[in-house]
Parts: structure tokens; C-alpha cells; sequence
């Protein structure tokens, strides 16, 4: 088969609780993903911390929050580009509170600073986080 | 992996040498042992990240506010981390600015 039709065949989903013990096993599935598309390790390494953070920052450090949330899913494909989408039901605050240890850091800044491709979409249920990659 | 923590100390210093990943799950494991020392009066911290082989935001979000604890007492926080993934972390989002981040134990301890 050539490369580009297993490419182009190349899927996968992932649906967690919002359990922060969960969002490793994401980032190992979105590091396999990556590494399908490159051997560089310094992108197998941005994807894997792109897509932990993305879901780290959806799953959310409030246990009262995360109790009343659905799951957090991650879709990874490789077309022309290795797209990644993370959506979680709710919003997400776009600022830290004031009692948060990251008090000043702009809680997105990891993201927008690593990844060119990155935007976010808030609605009234649902945020969504999408992001993607040049394949070489 | 998990996060591994252990604390000694040496010329005036506390240092932890963390290891694993410190991520939105181990994250706070890390808050509570800087917590614990400051509360012990270990006000000069040397965080060694040699062994650390992830860190995201919320990690970021420990150190920082390990800082602000430890200034709040005229004390100190040195960052040991030499590997250029997680350097990279810290000059994206601007902290390296903030931090004092040395090469190794030696160098770190030597500040004066």
C-alpha cells in the first residue's frame, strides 16, 4: 500500500473520564499517532505535549466540576496534516482565578506559543480545542 | 511513569530531585511537598528536573506558585533542568525569565 493511502487511513478516537490519571494515556496514544507520521522525536515530543495539555486543561483540576462533566474526546487523523481535535462538554475559563497557583501565566499560552495551528472554540456547551501539524 | 520526590538538604538548601512526569495528575503531589517545606521553614529551594521526563502547564503552575511562596518569606527557588524539551516549556511561556534555571546541582549551589 503506498504511504499515502495508510495515511489517509489513519484514524483514531479516544474518549476519557475526567479522571487527570487518564490524560497519560492520551498523550501515549497521540505520541504512537505521531510517530506513525515522523520519526523526529522532537515532533513526536511537541505532539505529545500539545495533546496532554489540550485534554489537561478540558479534564481540569476541579473535582466538583469534573463530577457533573461527560467525557473529554480526542480525535487524531493523518491526511495532509496530522489534525487533532479535543472537545469537552462546557466551557472552560479562558483566566485563571485569582486564588490559582498559575496566577498570571495565561492558562493557554503553552498551546498558542507551540502550535501555529491552534484555535479554540467556545459556545454555550461545548469547547472545543483544534490543532494540526504539517507532515513532511 | 510516576512522580518521584526526594528531598536532602545541603549548604543551606533544600533540594528536591524530581523525577517522572509532572503533569494535571502529579502535579499536585509536587504543590504538597513544597507546601510542607515552606511550612517547615525551608525557604531556599533547589528543584532538580534532570530526571523529569514531562511537564505541562499545570506543573508550571506548582513551580510558579512554589516562587511566590517562597519570596513571601525572602527565600529562594532554583530550577536545575538542562534538558532542551523542557527549556523550550519555560521559554514559550515566558517563565524563564522568571525562574533561575541552572545546568546542575553544582552550578545551582554556587549562586550565591
Amino acid at each position: 500500500m503506498p504511504a499515502g493511502a495508510a495515511r489517509a487511513a489513519t484514524g483514531i478516537s479516544v474518549s476519557i473520564a475526567r479522571d487527570p490519571a487518564l490524560v497519560r494515556t492520551v498523550r501515549l496514544v497521540a505520541a504512537a499517532v505521531a510517530r506513525r507520521a515522523s520519526q523526529d522525536e522532537e515532533f513526536v515530543e511537541e505532539v505529545r505535549l500539545a495533546v496532554g495539555e489540550a485534554c489537561a486543561l478540558l479534564v481540569g483540576q476541579d473535582s466538583d466540576a469534573r463530577a457533573q462533566s461527560g467525557p473529554v474526546e480526542v480525535s487524531m487523523r493523518l491526511e495532509d496534516r496530522l489534525r487533532v481535535r479535543v472537545v469537552a462538554s462546557g466551557t472552560v475559563a479562558v483566566s485563571d482565578p485569582p486564588t490559582s497557583d498559575i496566577d498570571g501565566v495565561e492558562p493557554w499560552a503553552l498551546l498558542r506559543g507551540l502550535i501555529d495551528d491552534f484555535d479554540i472554540t467556545l459556545d454555550e456547551h461545548l469547547t472545543a480545542l483544534t490543532m494540526s501539524w504539517p507532515l513532511s | 511513569m510516576d512522580l518521584s520526590l526526594e528531598t536532602r538538604h545541603e549548604d543551606g538548601h533544600t533540594i528536591i530531585e524530581v523525577g517522572g512526569e509532572i503533569d494535571v495528575y502529579t502535579a499536585p503531589k509536587l504543590r504538597d511537598k513544597i507546601t510542607e517545606l515552606v511550612g517547615n521553614g525551608d525557604y531556599n529551594l533547589v528543584i532538580d528536573m534532570e530526571k523529569v521526563d514531562f511537564l505541562d502547564s499545570t506543573g508550571l503552575g506548582v513551580l510558579v506558585g512554589g516562587l511566590k511562596k517562597v519570596r513571601a518569606h525572602d527565600g529562594s527557588m532554583r530550577l536545575i533542568c538542562n534538558q532542551e524539551r523542557l527549556l523550550k516549556i519555560f521559554r514559550i511561556t515566558g517563565l524563564a525569565k522568571v525562574f533561575a534555571i541552572h545546568g546542575s546541582q553544582a552550578d545551582a549551589l554556587a549562586e550565591r
